[in-house]
């Protein structure tokens, strides 16, 4: 009866997960040391990274409380935009603004303040979109912030706003990943830390969203996704927690923008399109709706295949004389979808289901016990 | 030494022609268990959706505690609808505040068709209803600042589990339970969010008769434990008469009768309702 009631020890599972998150962290800081750089391998993990902190956030939002929300790309734009805009150098302004004279903010920050800032420059515009959005249900929710995202975008094309935005051009020179190596005087790097940076914002983030989801907010949360008018009748304000989930999911997804910046290098906001909060959708489908171990393991499956592991079908194969049929320009994403395809009709609640690591750990504990 | 709890005035709920509630009067008074029984569809739910804010009445007022928790005239349209005949009576300001307010000021309910959280274990179900009671905020909760408060929220409702009598099964999923305890952990859960009055919507519905007769003893005891006020809605006539002590009958949203047990069991107006005797 203890053990619910007050903390107990870290269980076994416990000490398990941490051992498991640590151990990855670990190859990744020596997989960057001993493989070439230019190994196909670090754009997966630093895409990975950046994709799986964007899907947990949206997972929080509809698999934690049950909003539909579709403007995922919207709020990783704000922060995109807002990292780059403020970490661009000083020295460089003339030459990426070179249409608007070096543009109106003549400062710039560093790296962690600038990345809070894109977070909470997300939040701000999730707050305000959220007044008159959040009252809306189900489909009609995920079309305005779908529209929300859409309009977004427009805006930041704008020519008017050039001095700032740089108009339809893009924004380039501000630190990206790679920034991150610890180069010795002649320039040579002396320690890789580019793939570890993203690795390590992305952990802090989901770390952070999951003692959300797990403290008696996270509670209230789940409790709206499962019955809002049980919720509201045991005294949860649905308006108000519904705000604060999506602000926060808000935040997270513009830190996430700001590391998408970071691992592409260049900003521009047509490439923040709708699609792109359909394929964070589809990871948080593939991973388990309700599930953020899920959620991080299908992003970068989901990457590593789009990246990397498919990208043999896009090119022609001649043996001899024969030209191996069906493999051309494309073809990887018509084998793409039929994978998708096959994952959602026969994994209908995606890899993981509701479950999570631990519970994994504790499974197999579990079943020992038994024997 | 009587004081009102819960006083309704001329309450009345319609929607568009249908007058689901129609000038409802009800007291009740600090430590009484109060009935509202009636025929199917005679509005009994549709109060209790008023009380706790679930639906804006059309007209009427809802004092809890002496304070209105719910007060409104017809308006636009619905005057023209209107079908009660206070409809001038409270052309004062409207007073309308949503189920989470009003079960902060201390009025907590069961739903009828049991909703639980069926995502979450049957301990998770209590905990969750100590969420309003926090004084922590988003931050201090994220970054675990509030370990004493949440350890006590946990102690809580530990407690509350087995005041129940359902700590042995605390970490099964909260719907995989029977239906009577169910129904159980529905009134823990209500008790949880520290009422004063406790509204039951049929919580014998489904429940044979030792066990309907357990509810009763049930009910009485959490009356005297948590020092509570209750108004409960039934079918079962036997549980009814054992632990009320005030009837009101309601039928086609109309009061037809109040009083006592005794009172109502010899009532022909009630008699007449529930068996379709003469029109008198």
């Amino acid at each position: 009866m203890q053990s619910i009631a007050t903390r107990k020890k870290p269980s076994r599972a416990h000490i398990l997960t941490a051992v498991i998150i640590a151990a990855v962290y670990a190859l990744v800081f020596a997989a960057e040391q001993l493989l070439p750089a230019s190994s196909m391998l670090f754009i997966v993990l630093k895409k990975g990274a950046t994709y799986a902190l964007v899907a947990v956030s949206m997972n929080l939002l509809n698999g934690f409380t049950g909003i539909f929300s579709l403007g995922q790309a919207g709020f990783m734009l704000l922060g995109a935009y807002t990292f780059a805009i403020f970490t661009i150098p000083e020295e460089s302004r003339e030459i990426v603004y070179q249409y608007y004279n070096g543009g109106l903010i003549r400062f710039a920050l560093p790296v962690i303040p600038a990345l809070v800032l894109s977070g909470l420059v997300a939040a701000l515009f999730a707050f305000l979109v959220g007044l008159p959005v959040l009252k809306l249900k189900s489909d009609y929710l995920a079309i305005a912030t779908l529209g929300f995202a859409e309009i977004i975008r427009a805006i930041f094309q704008w020519d008017k706003l050039g001095a700032i935005t740089n108009g339809s051009n893009m924004l380039h020179q501000f630190p990206s990943f790679s920034s991150f190596n610890i180069r010795n005087a002649q320039g040579e790097v002396v320690v890789y830390l580019s793939t570890l940076v993203p690795f390590v914002i992305a952990g802090v983030c989901i770390a952070l969203i999951v003692l959300l989801i797990n403290s008696t907010y996270g509670r209230a949360l789940k409790a709206i996704r499962d019955d809002e008018t049980a919720a509201e009748a045991m005294g949860v304000n649905l308006f108000h927690h519904k705000q604060l989930a999506f602000c926060i999911s808000s935040f997270f997804a513009g830190i996430g923008g700001a590391m998408l910046a970071m691992y592409a290098c260049t900003v521009q906001a047509k490439s923040f399109t709708s699609a792109m909060t359909y394929e964070i959708l589809l990871i948080v489908v593939l991973g388990g709706v309700g599930s953020i171990t899920g959620s991080c393991l299908s992003a970068f499956l989901f990457v590593a295949c789009s990246e990397w592991w498919l990208r043999f079908l896009d090119n022609t194969y001649t043996i001899g004389s024969f030209q191996v049929p069906l493999l051309r320009n494309g073809f990887r994403l018509v084998v793409f979808s039929v994978i998708i395809m096959v994952v959602v009709l026969f994994f209908r609640k995606g890899i993981m289901g509701e479950r999570e690591l631990l519970d994994l750990l504790r499974g197999r504990k579990g079943k020992e016990a038994a024997k | 030494m009587s004081e009102n709890v819960l006083k309704i005035n001329h309450l009345t709920m319609q929607f568009g022609g249908v007058v689901a509630v129609n000038d409802l009067r009800m007291e009740i008074n600090r430590g009484e268990i109060v009935a509202l029984i009636g025929p199917n569809g005679a509005g009994k739910t549709t109060a209790f959706n008023c009380v706790t804010g679930v639906y804006e009445p059309t007209n009427g007022e809802i004092l809890f505690e002496g304070k209105p928790i719910a007060r409104n005239h017809p308006t636009g349209r619905m005057r023209k609808l209107y079908a009660g005949t206070m409809g001038d009576a409270y052309r004062g300001r409207i007073v309308r505040n949503t189920p989470d307010q009003i079960t902060r000021r201390g009025i907590a309910r069961t739903f009828q068709n049991i909703r639980l959280f069926g995502s979450m274990t049957v301990f998770e179900n209590v905990l969750l209803a100590r969420h309003l009671r926090r004084s922590s905020n988003v931050l201090t909760a994220m970054l675990r600042i509030n370990r004493r408060e949440e350890k006590r929220m946990r102690e809580d409702a530990m407690q509350l589990l087995r005041v129940v009598g359902l700590e042995d099964v605390r970490d099964e999923r909260a719907t995989s339970l029977p239906y009577g305890k169910q129904r159980l952990l529905e009134i823990a859960r209500a008790l949880a969010t520290e009422p004063s009055l406790l509204l039951l919507d049929e919580p014998a519905a489904g429940m044979n008769p030792q066990e309907t007769e357990e509810l009763g003893t049930f009910i009485q005891r959490i009356k005297k434990q948590f020092n509570l006020t209750i108004l409960i809605i039934e079918h079962h006539m036997n549980l009814i008469m054992d632990i009320s002590d005030r009837i009101y009958v309601v039928d086609f949203g109309r009061l037809i009768a109040q009083g006592t047990p005794d009172e109502i069991q010899n009532n022909d107006a009630v008699i007449a309702a529930y068996l379709g005797g003469d029109e008198a």
